[in-house]
């Protein structure tokens, strides 16, 4: 459950090629973080995947099936969380569950469950505005759960945090994730995230965006940040990626 | 969200509701006529259309639409108070302070009014060699374009030129019984009463010195100096008549008299010539309903300068109003409950409708 | 949520108030002295507070003198109200369908915009001598829903089409289909708008109203009675009346403003 497939996919908006002749496969379960120099197509890619865009060229798979159309088998965190201001929390993470017409004792069950599980518990009435960037992240997380989707896509979920708190919010990811474990491709720009959450890390080249290089990523979890491994495989990361960057800045 | 929808949907359905409930009239039974403000051109279609079941109006309006077939005439306005006074000759009292042979002015222009009054009541007579002239002229007046209708008009109105204080008198009361005077404003013009009100509005010497020189000709008794008159008129009032078929045939210049219209005539009902005209010195002398006059000069008037202040020297007409009434409409009963036309507050048919309706034991809202 | 309305604010406002009527009894009584006298205008002419205060006690409900019933104030923003509310309702029935469709599709904004960008241009008084003639009944109703249905409908066009996109992509990938989109995204977004747009609807409804009421024919009506308090020289009254209509209006607007504070806590 939750194996992504893409097949030569190509997606070029008006002569400007975004994404040219991309081969990805993402592993039932597998945690996968994309990295790349802005504008490599990171966020198409997540799009494509989302079936909220469609590919010029080539073909995308989930679970053998062809994504076509809205994909609602996955779940989207968005950057901005993107949360509906005039829903509380319950409210939001019931969207899903609502729109697929769940009953309401069903949805107020799921609401609860994934409520709980993203620790927001007590915060049930709050509207988003009422909350910090973290909770509202959580709420994006549990309601992109609340679908059972088989893949969750994550689009630089963390970027607008600070520091601290998106080290907190990394690691309640990992629990959460260990917990309900379903594929997630997650868009980054920091390479210490990277390094943290994924099984492996994709590094995408300048534009236009393919896969550059693949690395595994072993290391036993809960992962020490700043343990010799870790920083290896850092820096192997960063040099192919600053050469990215580089091509992308002298463009 | 959902609360505040399903809480805005209530208010909706509430404003529904509270909407088409029918607002409760003020005082329900018996049930009152509606008298509603409109035009009389207004009226006549009205009727047609079936919008209202009747108007009250002056000549030549009830014709018309009598002619169009529109409605009958349920009651002529000597029906409701035989020889009531309607239209006179006023003039300002800033006008006749700074002219110095202000008399002298207005008893020309008293005599003019006797002989055009008496031209017209001569010419009324089918036999009389002037009544094509007269049908001519009160077509012309009266916006008019059916010979029919001008005829019936005019057999419908009683032309005086003589002054009816008596009438005055019970105006006043009748103004006052129905609550238009502005009870503040009264108590500042320090009338007694009704008669005091009377005496102090209507000035017969200049009548009485017409009627004395009534064989004399114009030109004999003329003015040696010619003077510019600012007059004011009411709009196809064929009540007003004597003056427009004086002005046409040069009666008033004969006299020494320049009419020139004041700025604003032909006003379309007394009270704006009352307030537009006179109060605002725009007009020396016109011709207008009696009750417009005697509720101006109190609810209107400055007291410190007496700014609306006119005073009446002459009549023109009495009667001359009608209520017609669409076709099916027996009497004034049925009326209840239904919409009925009338030219404005405190104008000579509003006070006669008030009338008719005490007579019958009716209620009107105004 | 700012507040900026304290106690100092109140007695400003309140002080401010007093100031004005204190100005307007000042210079009417220097005109009626003769110590002032403003050009163009006959400002002696208008009543004082006091008499106007006078006029509105004495005419705030119905009486009777013989034969003639004189509705009271009372009754007259009464009948104005249920007008102006009658009208509205009809005006949000249209406007909002309407400028959720013009604000949502393509096609049916190319479709009524031409006719939507004419006829707002035409204001609701110039559609009272037609109304005059063309309705038996309602033509007030028609001016006010004239007057109220454009800015509902801009107003909603607004709304929805500032929905942000994202909260569109969020809603599909949850499986929301077209039409959910609509009703559980966009009409949302569109709601402080859409109320925004009743507002604004309400002022132009209200002044449109007592427009209609002076011309169109109905015993009874804020503009009805100003007008017949002309034609008698009662000018207290009509002044009375004029601050009638002010107060109820900024009254309308006020308790919508509330409303919106209290059903739409999502907006801070």
């Amino acid at each position: 459950m939750g194996r992504l497939v893409l097949k030569n996919v190509s997606r070029r908006f008006n002569g400007v090629i975004a994404i040219s002749d991309l081969n990805l496969e993402l592993k039932d379960g597998e945690f996968m973080c994309l990295l790349g120099p802005s504008g490599c197509g990171k966020t198409t890619l997540l799009r494509l995947v989302a079936g909220l865009d469609a590919p010029t060229e080539g073909e995308l798979f989930l679970d053998g099936k062809k994504i076509e159309g809205v994909n609602k088998e996955c779940g989207f965190v968005f950057q901005e969380y993107v949360l509906f201001p005039w829903r509380t929390v319950k409210g939001n993470i019931e969207f899903g569950p609502e729109v697929r017409m769940d009953g309401k004792e069903e949805r107020e069950k799921i609401a609860q469950h994934y409520i709980d599980l993203v620790g927001l518990r007590g915060f049930e009435d709050h509207y988003p505005h009422e909350l910090s960037g973290g909770m509202k992240q959580r709420v994006g997380i549990a309601r992109a759960y609340a679908n059972d989707p088989k893949l969750l896509l994550m689009d630089e979920p963390f970027g607008a945090l600070d520091a601290q708190t998106r080290n907190l919010m990394q690691t309640e990811l990992l629990r959460i994730w260990e917990t309900e474990h379903i594929s997630a491709l997650f868009v980054t720009h920091s390479v210490d995230e990277a390094v943290y959450l994924s099984d492996r890390v994709v590094v995408m080249s300048a534009r236009p965006g393919t896969v550059k290089e693949i690395f595994r990523n072993d290391l036993p979890r809960p992962r020490v940040r700043t343990s010799q491994e870790a920083n290896a495989l850092r820096d192997a990361i960063l040099r192919s990626l600053g050469a990215e960057i580089k091509r992308a800045q002298s463009k | 969200m959902r609360n505040s929808l399903k809480i805005l949907s209530v208010i909706i359905f509430a404003a529904l509701i509270a909407g088409c409930i029918e607002p409760e009239p003020a005082v329900k039974s018996p049930e009152p006529v509606n008298l509603v403000k409109m035009s009389g051109q207004e009226m006549i279609q009205r009727l047609g259309t079936g919008d209202i079941a009747g108007f009250i109006m002056w000549e030549p309006y009830p014709a018309i639409a009598i002619t169009r077939g529109y409605g009958k005439a349920l009651l002529f306005s000597k029906d409701i108070w035989e020889d009531h006074p309607c239209c006179v000759v006023a003039y300002d009292y800033d006008w006749y302070k700074k002219t110095e042979n202000a008399d002298e002015i207005l008893k020309r222009m008293a005599l003019v009014q006797l002989k055009s009054v008496e031209y017209i009541n001569n010419a009324k007579s089918l036999s009389s060699p002037d009544h094509e002239d007269l049908i001519n002229f009160t077509m012309e007046f009266g916006g008019i374009t059916d010979r029919a209708a001008a005829n019936l008009s005019l057999g419908d109105v009683e032309f005086v030129y003589a002054l009816n204080i008596q009438g005055a008198e019970t105006f006043i009361g009748r103004i006052r019984d129905f609550g238009i005077f502005d009870l503040t404003k009264w108590n500042q013009s320090g009338y007694k009463d009704a008669k005091d009100y009377a005496g102090s509005l209507i000035n017969s010497s200049y009548v009485e010195w017409a009627v004395q020189n009534r064989e004399a000709s114009l030109k004999a008794v003329a003015l040696r100096q010619p003077v510019d008159i600012r007059y004011a008129y009411l709009i196809n009032d064929i009540h007003e008549l004597p003056f427009y078929v004086a002005w046409k045939k040069g009666w008033y210049k004969d006299a020494g008299i320049n009419i020139t219209l004041a700025e604003g005539t032909p006003f379309q009902n007394g009270a704006f010539e009352m307030q537009k005209g006179f109060k605002a010195s725009a007009v020396d002398i016109g011709s207008l309903g009696i009750p417009p006059v005697i509720i101006h000069r109190i609810n209107s008037n400055d007291f410190t300068t007496d700014d609306a202040r006119v005073e009446v020297i002459a009549g023109m007409n009495n009667e001359g109003s009608v209520i017609v009434v669409a076709n099916d409409v027996k009497s004034l009963k049925d009326l209840t409950g239904k919409t009925v036309g009338y030219p404005g507050q405190g104008t000579i048919q509003h006070v006669l409708f008030l009338m008719a309706a005490e007579k019958e034991g009716l209620k009107v809202v105004t | 949520m700012k507040k900026g309305y304290g106690r100092k604010e109140f007695i400003i406002n309140i002080l401010s108030l007093v100031l004005l009527v204190i100005l307007w009894h000042v210079l009417i009584t220097l005109a009626r002295n003769d110590i002032f006298n403003a050009p163009f205008i006959r400002l002696k002419d208008v009543p004082t507070p006091l008499e106007t205060m006078n006029a509105f006690a004495g005419s705030l409900f119905a009486q009777t003198y013989g034969p003639a019933l004189t509705y009271g104030i009372v009754d007259h923003v009464q009948a104005s109200l249920e007008r102006v509310i009658q009208g509205g309702i009809i005006a949000f029935i249209i406007g909002v369908p309407t400028g959720i469709g013009v604000g949502y599709s393509k096609l049916i904004s190319n479709i009524l915009n031409p006719v939507i960008e004419i006829v707002r241009n035409m204001p609701p008084m110039a559609w009272i001598p037609l109304a005059i003639f063309i309705f038996v009944a309602g033509g007030s109703i028609f001016i006010v829903f004239i007057g109220m249905v454009f800015p509902i409908i801009l107003n909603t066009v607004h709304g929805v089409r500032s929905t942000d996109v994202r909260l569109i992509d969020a809603a599909k990938t949850l499986g929301a289909s077209e039409a959910q989109v609509v009703t559980k995204v966009v009409i949302p977004t569109a709601f402080p708008s859409i109320i925004a747009g009743l507002r604004i609807g309400l002022g132009v409804g209200w002044m449109a109203i007592v427009a209609a009421e002076m011309v169109i024919r109905s015993p009874v009506g804020l503009g009805y009675f100003i007008w017949n308090m002309g034609d008698l020289g009662r000018y207290a009254e009509m002044v009375a009346g004029m601050l009638v209509i002010g107060v109820v209006g900024y009254i309308m607007n006020i308790t919508i403003l509330l409303l919106q504070k209290r059903f739409i806590r999502w907006v801070d």
